[in-house]
C-alpha cells in the first residue's frame, strides 16, 4: 500500500482490508450491476460493493465515517471520500485487484466528500474546503502518480458539496452550498445570514468558471448540494433549507445552462414531508425518472426529468442513498440497514430488512 | 472523571427494554410544560435584563461617569447570562430572520465583529439609523462586548465621555432588547407557533405530534452542548497549553466567557427537567434524564470553578483541566440525550439526517 500524507489510522485500516476481500474479489458478470456505498457495520465504518441483491462483493475498511465516491468504471476503480470535515481518500479497484491507495489533501484542505474521475481516467478532481481563504476549490489529483495533488480550481463559491461532470466530458457542475465552515468549529455553520449558494459550471482542463448562478435573493439559505444529470443532460439538484422552521421553499431544482433555475415543489404535503432536507439526489437508469431522498422525512420523491411534475413518494426510514436499476427504478439504502428497490409505479420491494445490527448506510449509493 | 462513572452505572442499571411506544414516555402536555416553566421566564428575564441594559447605557450616554460605566457593564454581565438560557431555544422564533446571529454572531474565526466595530467606531460618518439593517456582527453582545470592555472603553465613563461609542452601545442594547420582545411575541399564545408547540397536529406547522416537538427539545439541548463545547470552548482551549487562546472565546474582554457557557449549561439543565425528561412518566426516561442533567449539571460547576480570566485560563494548567473536563462531561450528556435518552423517547436520530450531508 502506498500513502501520500496520510496519518496511522488510515494506514492501520487499510491493512486489515485484504483479509476482509473475498476471493475472486468482486468481479462480477461483465454487465452485472453493482453499486457502492459507504456505511458504519458493527461499529467499524466501510466502503461496500453490493449487487442487486444486496450481497457484499467487496468490503473495505475506511478509518472514520466516508461519503461518497469517484466512479472510473472503466478502468474499476472508486475512490472514497470522507465525510467532511474529514482529510482521507482511498482510492481501490472495484474488483480487488490492486492494493488501495490512501491519500489526504494538503493541511489547509479538507474534503466535502464528492468527486469525480475525468473520462480519461487520468485526473480525480474533489470537491474541497480552502478554510482559511474562506472558499471552496476543487483538488486536482494526478492518478497516474499515486494520487498526487497537482493543483486546484476555485469552484466560484463557499461550502462546495456534489460535483459532477457533463456529457461533454469536460464541464464540470459545482454545487456550491453556500455554508461556511472551519475545521476549528467542527460542522457549526458560519455564515447563514450571509450564506450564498450557486450552480458553478467550471472547465476541468483550464479551471475558468464558465458560468454561475444564483438562486433568488428571498432562497439565499437553500443549500445546493447534490447532483445529477438526466436522460437529457440537464443538471438536476436537491437542496437543504438552513432558514425558518415554519417555511417550506421548493428544495428540488432543474438547470439548463444559459437559463434561469427552475424549482418544483410538489405537493404541500409532499415538500412538508421531505422537512426542509434532500440528502440524495439520483436517475433511473434511463434517466427518466429523478428521485430526491430525505433521510429526516423518511421518504424518496420521484419527479418526471422532462415535466418536472411530481410522481409520488416512497416511505424508507431514513433512507438516503439512491442509485439507478432499472426503468423507473432504483435501489436504495438506509441508515437502518434497509435496501429496497423503488420507484414511482408499484411498490417498495424489501431486499434487506432493517435491523438493529445491519449496516447503516450513508447518505450515498452509487452504480458503478 | 465522575461523568464517565456515571455513565457506565446507568448504563447497567437501565440496561432494561425501552418505552413499549413513544407516546407513553412523552408528556403530553410536554410543549406546554416547556412554554410555562423554561420559555416564558427566560424570555422575560431576557428582555428584563437587556431592558435595564438599553436603560443603563442611555444613562451613562447622559451623564458619562465611572459608576455610569459600571452599571452598564453590570448590566451587560446579566444580559449575557440571560442570553446562555434563551440561546438553548435555537429553534422557531430564535431561529428566523437570524435572530441568533442578531443577539451573538458566534464563532467569529476571522474577528469580522472587532473590525467592523473598530470600523463604525473609527469613521466620520454619521452613526447607522437603525442598526437592525446592520451587519448581524454589528448588531448584538460580542459587538457590545467591545464597547463596554475593548479598547478605549474607559473613556466611556470619564469626563466628557464618548458620545460616538456610548450612542452606538445603546442602539445595540435596544437592538438586542428589541429581538427580545419580537421572541417574546413570537412565542406567544395565539400565534401559530405556540399553538404547534403547545398542541402539536397533524394540520399544524411545524409539529404535528408530541414526538416532534420531544425531537425539537432533544436537538436543542444537544445542538446547545455541541455549540457551546465545540463552537466556544475547544477553539480557546487549543490542542496544548502553548496553543491555548481565550481570545477565541466569547465575551473574554468581559469576562463572561466561563458565566456565558455555564448559564447555556445551566439552561440545557433546566429545558431537559421541563420538558420531563426528569422526572415525567417514563422511568426509563428519567434514569437517563438524570444522568444527562448529571453530567450536564458537573459540566457547569468545573466552569464555574475556573478561577483565571478567560485570557489566561485555557492556558493554566488547573483551569484548563476544569474546561476539559466540563467538555468531556458535555460530550457525554450529548450522546446521553442522542442516543440512549432519544431511544427510550421513542425517537430514532436517523444515521442519514445529520445536518450538511
Amino acid at each position: 500500500m502506498r500513502s501520500t500524507e496520510i496519518d496511522r489510522r488510515t494506514f492501520l485500516a487499510l491493512c486489515g482490508a485484504a483479509t476482509l476481500w473475498p476471493a475472486g474479489a468482486a468481479a462480477g458478470e461483465a454487465g452485472e450491476a453493482l453499486f457502492l456505498g459507504a456505511r458504519l457495520n458493527g461499529g467499524a465504518f466501510e466502503a461496500a460493493v453490493i449487487d442487486a441483491a444486496g450481497r457484499d462483493r467487496l468490503v473495505l475498511p475506511l478509518e472514520a465515517r466516508g461519503h461518497s465516491f469517484a466512479i472510473d468504471a472503466p478502468r474499476r476503480r472508486a475512490v472514497a471520500f470522507a465525510r467532511s470535515p474529514g482529510r482521507f481518500a482511498v482510492a481501490f479497484s472495484i474488483d480487488g485487484g490492486n492494493e488501495p491507495v490512501a491519500f489526504a489533501p494538503p493541511p489547509e484542505r479538507h474534503f466535502y466528500g464528492h468527486g469525480v474521475f475525468t473520462p480519461d481516467g487520468r485526473l480525480l478532481l474533489a470537491t474541497e474546503n480552502d478554510y482559511a481563504g474562506e472558499r471552496g476549490v476543487t483538488g486536482l489529483y494526478d492518478t497516474t502518480d499515486g494520487y498526487r495533488r497537482i493543483g486546484e480550481f476555485a469552484t466560484g463559491g463557499i461550502g462546495p458539496h456534489e460535483v459532477i461532470l457533463l456529457r461533454d466530458g469536460r464541464t464540470l457542475c459545482v454545487a456550491n452550498g453556500g455554508i461556511l465552515t472551519h475545521p476549528d468549529y467542527e460542522r457549526v455553520k458560519l455564515n447563514l445570514p450571509t450564506m450564498k449558494p450557486s450552480l458553478a459550471y467550471v472547465d476541468s482542463e483550464t479551471g475558468d468558471l464558465l458560468e454561475q448562478v444564483d438562486l433568488a435573493p428571498e432562497l439565499h439559505q437553500l443549500s445546493i448540494r447534490h447532483l445529477v444529470l438526466d436522460g437529457r443532460g440537464l443538471v438536476w439538484f436537491g437542496a437543504q433549507y438552513q432558514g425558518e422552521d415554519g417555511a417550506r421553499p421548493p428544495l428540488v431544482g432543474r438547470h439548463r445552462r444559459g437559463r434561469k433555475i427552475e424549482l418544483f415543489a410538489g405537493p404541500q404535503a409532499t415538500l412538508k414531508a421531505l422537512d426542509n432536507y434532500v440528502g440524495s439526489v439520483s436517475t433511473d437508469l434511463a434517466g427518466d425518472i429523478v428521485a430526491t431522498s430525505s433521510p429526516r422525512g423518511g421518504i424518496a420523491v420521484f419527479w418526471d426529468a422532462a415535466t418536472g411534475a411530481c410522481l409520488g413518494e416512497r416511505v424508507l426510514k431514513d433512507g438516503c442513498g439512491l442509485a439507478p436499476l432499472g426503468a423507473r427504478r432504483l435501489l436504495e439504502t438506509s441508515g437502518r440497514g434497509a435496501i429496497v428497490r423503488t420507484g414511482p409505479d408499484g411498490g417498495t420491494e424489501s431486499i434487506r430488512r432493517e435491523a438493529p445490527d445491519a449496516p447503516a448506510w450513508d447518505n450515498h449509493l452509487r452504480r458503478i | 472523571m465522575h461523568a464517565r462513572i456515571f455513565l457506565c452505572i446507568i448504563a447497567l442499571v437501565l440496561a432494561a427494554p425501552i418505552a413499549a411506544r413513544a407516546e407513553e414516555a412523552i408528556a403530553p402536555d410536554i410543549g406546554v410544560r416547556v412554554v410555562r416553566d423554561y420559555v416564558s421566564p427566560t424570555l422575560r428575564a431576557f428582555s428584563q435584563t437587556s431592558g435595564r441594559l438599553k436603560g443603563t447605557l442611555d444613562d451613562l450616554c447622559r451623564d458619562p461617569s465611572p459608576s455610569a460605566l459600571e452599571a452598564a457593564r453590570i448590566a451587560f454581565a446579566e444580559t449575557v447570562g440571560n442570553w446562555g438560557h434563551v440561546s438553548v431555544l435555537r429553534f422557531g422564533p430564535l431561529a428566523e430572520g437570524n435572530r441568533f446571529e442578531r443577539v451573538f454572531f458566534w464563532p467569529d474565526p476571522r474577528g469580522v465583529t472587532l473590525r467592523q466595530v473598530q470600523g463604525l467606531l473609527g469613521s466620520k460618518d454619521a452613526l447607522p439609523a437603525d442598526i437592525a439593517a446592520e451587519s448581524v456582527a454589528l448588531q448584538g453582545l460580542p459587538a457590545l462586548d467591545y464597547v463596554l470592555f475593548g479598547t478605549g472603553a474607559e473613556k466611556l465613563g470619564a469626563a466628557g465621555g464618548d458620545e460616538r461609542r456610548c450612542r452606538y452601545g445603546a442602539a445595540v442594547a435596544g437592538n438586542v432588547a428589541g429581538i427580545a420582545e419580537a421572541l417574546i411575541g413570537a412565542w406567544g399564545e395565539g400565534t401559530a407557533f405556540h399553538a404547534a408547540f403547545t398542541a402539536p397536529a397533524a394540520d399544524r406547522d411545524p409539529y404535528r405530534s408530541v414526538g416532534e416537538v420531544a425531537a425539537e427539545i432533544v436537538k436543542a439541548a444537544g445542538t446547545a452542548l455541541q455549540f457551546t463545547r465545540n463552537a466556544e470552548l475547544l477553539p480557546a482551549l487549543g490542542d496544548a497549553p502553548q496553543k491555548a487562546n481565550g481570545r477565541r472565546a466569547p465575551f473574554w474582554r468581559s469576562r463572561q466567557s466561563f458565566a456565558f457557557a455555564a448559564a447555556q449549561l445551566d439552561g440545557v439543565k433546566q429545558l431537559v427537567e421541563a420538558a420531563g425528561f426528569v422526572e415525567g412518566p417514563s422511568d426509563t426516561v428519567n434514569g437517563y434524564g438524570r444522568g444527562v442533567v448529571f453530567d450536564v449539571g458537573h459540566a457547569r460547576d468545573a466552569l464555574l470553578a475556573v478561577a483565571g480570566k478567560p485570557e489566561e485560563a485555557f492556558a493554566e494548567e488547573e483551569d484548563r483541566a476544569r474546561i476539559a473536563y466540563a467538555a468531556v462531561a458535555m460530550e457525554g450528556a450529548k450522546h446521553m440525550l442522542n442516543g440512549e435518552l432519544s431511544g427510550a423517547l421513542g425517537l430514532v436520530m436517523g444515521f442519514n439526517a445529520l445536518d450538511g450531508d
